[in-house]
């Protein structure tokens, strides 16, 4: 039984540990394993930019039809708390994600809130593309982008649609574009 | 006035009779298809394994050969308060009149089969079938929830901020928004709210100073996504979950984010004078599930309580349990009473979704009290349903079945809100194998 009672200290509720967030986190520690292993496997030859880990980014995918499995919480906060930040994400702060977005039902209304956390943060912030560079180059950008966060390489149209659609309106932000892929059905997947 | 005129004011007048919408005592603008007895039903899954002979029994410590029987579900059932020997500090009742009072009382009811666990005893109770085989943990059900169920077969269909499941837990509970039946899935399923993690203190941390985004750019993403989630193609059997419309998404997080910055507070089912740390986690599962109902209105909600399970070592406790859990549900009944929408127009169902065993498990407590398990003996298939409601709806102070002549199922709750909310002719014969639990109506 885990009781909750008012916590002093501002939280809505205090809560107690769960003895099965071991098991999650070893299951964890083996799907991000098993997940780099697969990224050196597939290594290609194209080399864009050092974007995660300091390591060069590669595409894993050839194409997003190679995605047919949904991520789990953890790797959906892991993945994406490490694209935005480029370090692996604190196992307390994995843990303490992941209980959060478990205990909503509606994932992409909580993993809106989540990423917006992540996106105000300043160390993200000192890791965005700059305004002027994705207007100046939106298809360089755009091409980045995809592999930052899909881990692929973007089809011709799709390089062209974004780069438009990015042209198309002046007030689109980096924020803005990094959001979207964040929380777009690909990003679900893996 | 001019024939002509006269012909065509007064068919427009005839026509704005079928095409203006009625406006209902609950504010909403039209009837929905299929007869309702009311407008919105609160099921709560009075859980953790609860004995008759602590509820509607009232043993209380006779049982244990301990002390003297009587009521600690003051505001549930009517009858003696326990005289002596306490192990539990009374708390004044929510309730003056209680609900078995402005309503009917199951007293025995058959948790007829399958194993006496409770995740089983969640899904029979919120699927309305019995689950005969061990469950995986952390899978869906395999029959529709009755959420699923309530928006796939209302008309029009509603939308998924109209239904609300909230746990005390998290583990298996959180699957139980909607299941993996072909049929139905989470494009039907209710949203979904641990509160002790989804508001706690890594929320606090983490979003409480998040604002929602500003329309236009909310609209930017949205054009920016929908471009991306047009180059992915997924059948839409392959959905990740839930998903609310943008409007019920924003006010949903609004609700979150006042709630974690503090703009908004829980009102706490405690009596005056009773120190906040003393609130349960089944009172903390109750004060949200009664700030969803105030600000949203929904028309199904299921909250559990679950903290009484400290049975298993500790039977004292499980009498203090038992006794918070019986005051935050007399709470609520009591704000839903006050609420300009909800009075008088809500039925609240309260079940455990099972009982416990008639032999002690070896265990005792500091008081020198037996503790017990729930391993699917007889003593743990015989639990008590109450329904409360408006009494033109539902027989007041009606008492139904006997230990020896019991009266309905666990799977007869789904089918009963089903009659309740109007949608069950529409329900695919065969899917629900219990009744509607007719000895409850007026």
């Amino acid at each position: 039984m885990h009781s909750k009672a008012l916590s002093g200290d501002g939280a809505v509720f205090q809560s107690r540990h769960q003895p099965w967030r071991s098991l999650r986190n070893l299951l964890f520690l083996g799907i991000v394993l098993l997940f780099g292993a697969c990224e050196r496997t597939l290594e290609r030859d194209v080399i864009v930019d050092n974007l995660i880990y300091g390591i060069d980014t590669i595409p894993v995918y050839s194409s997003s039809a190679e995605k047919d499995k949904l991520k789990t919480t953890t790797q959906f906060v892991s993945t994406a708390y490490s694209q935005l930040y480029l370090r692996p994400i604190p196992s307390e702060t994995l843990n303490e994600l992941s209980l959060l977005r478990s205990a909503h039902g509606d994932k992409n209304l909580i993993g809106e809130l989540v990423i917006s956390h992540f996106l105000a943060d300043d160390a993200v912030l000192a890791t965005l593309t700059t305004e002027t560079e994705m207007n100046t180059d939106p298809e360089a950008f755009v091409e980045q982008t995809y592999l930052r966060f899909f881990l692929r390489l973007p089809t011709a149209y799709e390089r062209y649609a974004l780069s438009r659609q990015i042209l198309s309106d002046p007030e689109t932000t980096v924020i803005e574009v990094y959001r979207a892929f964040l929380l777009s059905n690909e990003y679900l997947y893996y | 006035m001019k024939r002509r005129d006269f012909l065509r004011n007064s068919s427009l007048a005839s026509a704005s009779l079928f095409t203006a919408p009625f406006l209902l005592p609950s504010g909403r603008a039209f009837a929905r298809a299929g007869s309702r007895l009311v407008n919105h039903v609160v099921f709560v899954l009075f859980a953790g394994g609860i004995r008759n002979q602590e509820s509607v029994d009232m043993g209380y410590l006779s049982t244990q050969g301990a002390g003297s029987s009587g009521n600690i579900l003051p505001n549930m059932l009517s009858g003696a308060v326990p005289g002596g020997s306490l192990v539990h500090s009374p708390w004044a009742p929510a309730l003056s009149t209680p609900l078995s009072q402005q309503g009917t009382l199951f007293r025995n009811l058959r948790y007829a089969s399958g194993p006496t666990g409770h995740y089983n005893g969640h899904t029979v109770a919120m699927t309305g079938n019995y689950t005969d085989t061990g469950l995986n943990l952390n899978l869906n059900p395999d029959f529709p929830t009755v959420f699923e169920y309530y928006r796939k077969h209302s008309d029009p269909m509603p939308n998924a901020r109209s239904c609300w499941w909230l746990s005390t837990e998290l583990g298996p509970y959180p699957s139980l928004n909607f299941s993996r039946h072909p049929e139905y899935g989470a494009l039907y399923g209710a949203n979904y709210l641990m509160p002790g993690y989804g508001l706690g203190e890594a929320a606090v941390q983490y979003l409480g100073g998040l604002q929602t985004l500003h329309p236009e750019e909310a609209n930017r993403v949205k054009g920016i996504k929908a471009q991306l989630d047009g180059f992915f193609n997924q059948g839409p059997g392959q959905v990740s979950g839930v998903k609310n419309s943008d409007q019920d998404n924003r006010s949903i997080q609004q609700l979150y984010l006042d709630l974690l910055s503090g703009a908004d507070t829980l009102d706490l089912p405690l009596p005056d004078g009773v120190p906040s740390y003393l609130l349960t986690g089944d009172g903390a599962n109750i004060a949200t599930g009664w700030k969803i109902l105030d600000r949203f209105q929904p028309e199904l909600v299921v909250i559990n309580t679950t903290n009484s399970d400290v049975c298993h070592d500790n039977f004292s406790e499980y009498l203090v349990a038992l006794h918070k859990a019986d005051y935050a549900v007399g709470w609520l009944w009591d704000k839903i009473q006050q609420h300009p929408v909800l009075a008088n127009d809500t039925l609240l169902i309260c079940m455990p979704e099972h009982g416990r065993n008639l032999e002690p498990n070896g265990l005792v407590d500091a008081n020198g009290l037996r503790a017990f398990d729930h391993t699917s003996d007889e003593n743990s298939r015989d639990v008590f349903a109450l329904i409360a409601g408006p009494s033109s709806v539902v027989a007041q102070g009606r008492v139904v079945g006997t230990p020896s002549s019991p009266v309905g199922e666990s799977i007869d709750i789904v089918p009963t809100i089903a009659h309740a909310l109007g949608f069950l002719d529409a329900v695919p014969s065969g899917m629900l194998p219990g009744r509607v639990l007719d000895e409850a109506w007026a």
